[in-house]
């Protein structure tokens, strides 16, 4: 099976190796101090119950970093003939008839957050996004249908 | 994914089905079955944290708790029967006093109820895979003959979260707010930790004097506070112009199921943060009220509102993230003023899982903040069978720009399949 890759800008990636660090230093933490006892009189311990439970996330958490780490590509901006086709990390505006203008910029599902108008690659709008250059007319069909022309492509990464 | 869309839009119903000892009692729009569910998931999470119980299985517990009511109705066989008639003296007693009813027809009534609601779950989770519908139908047999302590706790608290709403209705005199709700949990409740919680509203409610407990007090606040979700409309679908739409509680409700149901089949993601997360993704809407993403001014007539609402809003990046960050921050110091009063612990786990959720800063977040659209949209869609004049056109748009997990992919595809109108 292929490996799954990664995108991420380079701040994206510093914030997860960030995270990474902290739940190693979690873990460790928690693995030197006192480990509840078992039983609970006849009962199983719902501390060591948690104990075990938290830890086997971070456990699970830990090793999804280490993946995600391996198999990270980290978003360039393309060379200069690409500049003008969507890619990752392009910023596009759209103009609809009318005029209206709505604007997103592509990003690996890690760095998705719609709200901040930061959409992921993975995501049926970025699907549909993908590949198409400067002036191409994009048609979006949800159950609706949205026709886009892409006014502008940027790539202003960080 | 047929099946588990089928079972989450016949547990939808619970949002509209009005909890029968109210309608009884002529409360005017009373709670619903699931606005119930919400909050005792909450309570039963707040004070099981005292226990030290199982978190994850108390809110699993409480969340299924009364959702054979689907089907089954919600029948108060102890309290009242069929027929009752308001206009006769002596029904109308009962109704404040509870019916006295021998152990013989105590067992008998409670059989019949749990048979029916035995069935109306059996035919409930057979939309859902055995392995699952199983852990359902064994929680709500927990919860129901009270066998672990987490199912007889939460069988307590479901008690302790309809006096409170009794309490809220009726005041606390006898004349109005009757003695049946304090009779019917004060045959239940036996929690040492629970008894002293009826103390502390005795003291709040009744003027009485028994000792103090900080803890319990600040607890019942938070949970009075969380209760004005059950009477807080979603801000969109008053917009659009929906009649009794379903409340702030009912979406948590339904996001906090799916969250159950969906959750399970994402090996990688923790079960406990993404149900938790769910309970309390929205309660900052207890201080800010309920918000909408994304639209900035919007018209006053609702003619000139429906159209706007066809299609979300055409916005810069900057006009996005401006109004995200206003949002945001109002709802930050709302979270951090709604747990002022708790544990600092729970209080911390809450922020963060809301924090997560918000700025989906962690698988738990992403995967719910997907969620969360889907219920919207599912909303939509069945608020448009009702109206096939009701547009849903924004709420496919957001849910295209939002969801990029396959299984969430697959969900919205399901819901093209079954609901969507052409």
């Amino acid at each position: 099976m292929d490996e799954k890759k990664y995108y991420l800008t380079k701040d994206g990636l510093e914030k997860l190796k960030k995270e990474y660090a902290d739940l190693k230093n979690i873990k460790l933490a928690k693995t030197e101090g006192e480990v509840p006892k078992i039983w609970h009189s006849e009962d199983l311990n719902p501390e060591y119950l948690s104990f075990q439970e938290d830890l086997d996330f971070l456990n699970s958490r830990i090793a999804e970093l280490e993946y995600i780490l391996k198999n990270t590509e980290i978003i360039k901006v393309p060379s200069k003939d690409k500049k003008n086709t969507v890619g990752l990390g392009a910023t596009v505006t759209l103009e609809e008839a009318g005029g209206r203008i709505n604007e997103f910029t592509l990003v690996g599902s890690l760095e998705a957050n719609p709200s901040l108008g930061k959409i992921s690659n993975e995501s049926p709008v970025g699907k549909f996004l993908l590949g198409h250059k400067l002036n191409d007319e994009v048609v979006i069909t949800s159950p609706i249908q949205i026709i886009y022309r892409i006014k502008k492509i940027r790539y202003n990464l960080t | 994914m047929k099946n588990s869309l089928n079972f989450l839009i016949e547990a939808n119903k619970l949002k509209e089905i009005p909890r029968t000892g109210w309608v009884l009692m002529k409360v005017k729009n009373p709670e619903t079955i699931a606005e119930h569910i919400f909050r005792v998931v909450i309570s039963a999470w707040v004070l099981g944290y005292l226990k030290k119980f199982n978190e994850k299985k108390l809110v699993k517990l409480a969340l299924i708790h009364d959702i054979v009511e689907t089907y089954a109705g919600d029948k108060t066989p102890f309290l009242y029967w069929e027929g009752l008639d308001r206009k006769k003296t002596e029904d109308e007693e009962v109704l404040l006093r509870g019916v006295r009813l021998s152990k013989e027809e105590k067992e008998r009534r409670g059989e019949i109820k749990f048979q029916n609601e035995k069935n109306s779950l059996l035919k409930l989770t057979s939309f859902l895979n055995p392995s699952l519908g199983n852990e359902i139908f064994l929680l709500w047999f927990d919860y129901e003959k009270r066998i672990s302590r987490e199912g007889k706790f939460t069988k307590q608290i479901d008690r302790i979260e309809t006096l409170i709403q009794s309490i809220e209705y009726f005041g606390s005199k006898k004349i109005t707010g009757g003695t049946s709700w304090w009779e019917g949990t004060e045959e239940i409740v036996e929690d040492p930790m629970l008894l002293d919680f009826l103390h502390i509203i005795q003291n709040k409610f009744y003027g009485k004097n028994f000792p103090k407990n900080k803890e319990l007090e600040n607890i019942l606040d938070f949970l009075l506070e969380i209760g004005k979700l059950k009477r807080m409309p979603r801000m969109y679908w008053i917009l659009r112009g929906i009649k009794n739409p379903e409340t702030v509680a009912g979406h948590i409700f339904t996001l906090t199921l799916m969250a159950l149901i969906f959750g399970r089949e994402k090996k990688q993601l923790n079960q406990e943060k993404l149900l938790k997360m769910a309970l309390c993704h929205e309660i900052t809407a207890i201080c800010t009220g309920d918000t909408i993403p994304y639209y900035l001014d919007l018209p006053k007539s609702q003619k000139e509102r429906n159209e706007v609402f066809k299609k979300l809003p055409r916005l810069l990046k900057e006009q996005k993230a401006k109004k995200f960050f206003i949002d945001y921050k109002a709802e930050k110091i709302a979270i951090k003023k709604i747990t002022s009063k708790l544990d600092s612990s729970l209080r911390n786990e809450i922020i963060k899982l809301w924090e997560e959720y918000r700025t989906k800063s962690s698988p738990e977040g992403s995967f719910l903040s997907q969620l969360n659209v889907l219920a919207a949209l599912l909303q939509g869609l069945l608020y448009q069978k009702k109206d096939k004049n009701f547009s849903v056109g924004a709420l496919w748009e957001w849910a295209f720009e939002v969801c990029d997990d396959p299984l969430c992919i697959q969900l919205m595809d399901e819901m093209k399949r079954k609901l969507h109108r052409k």
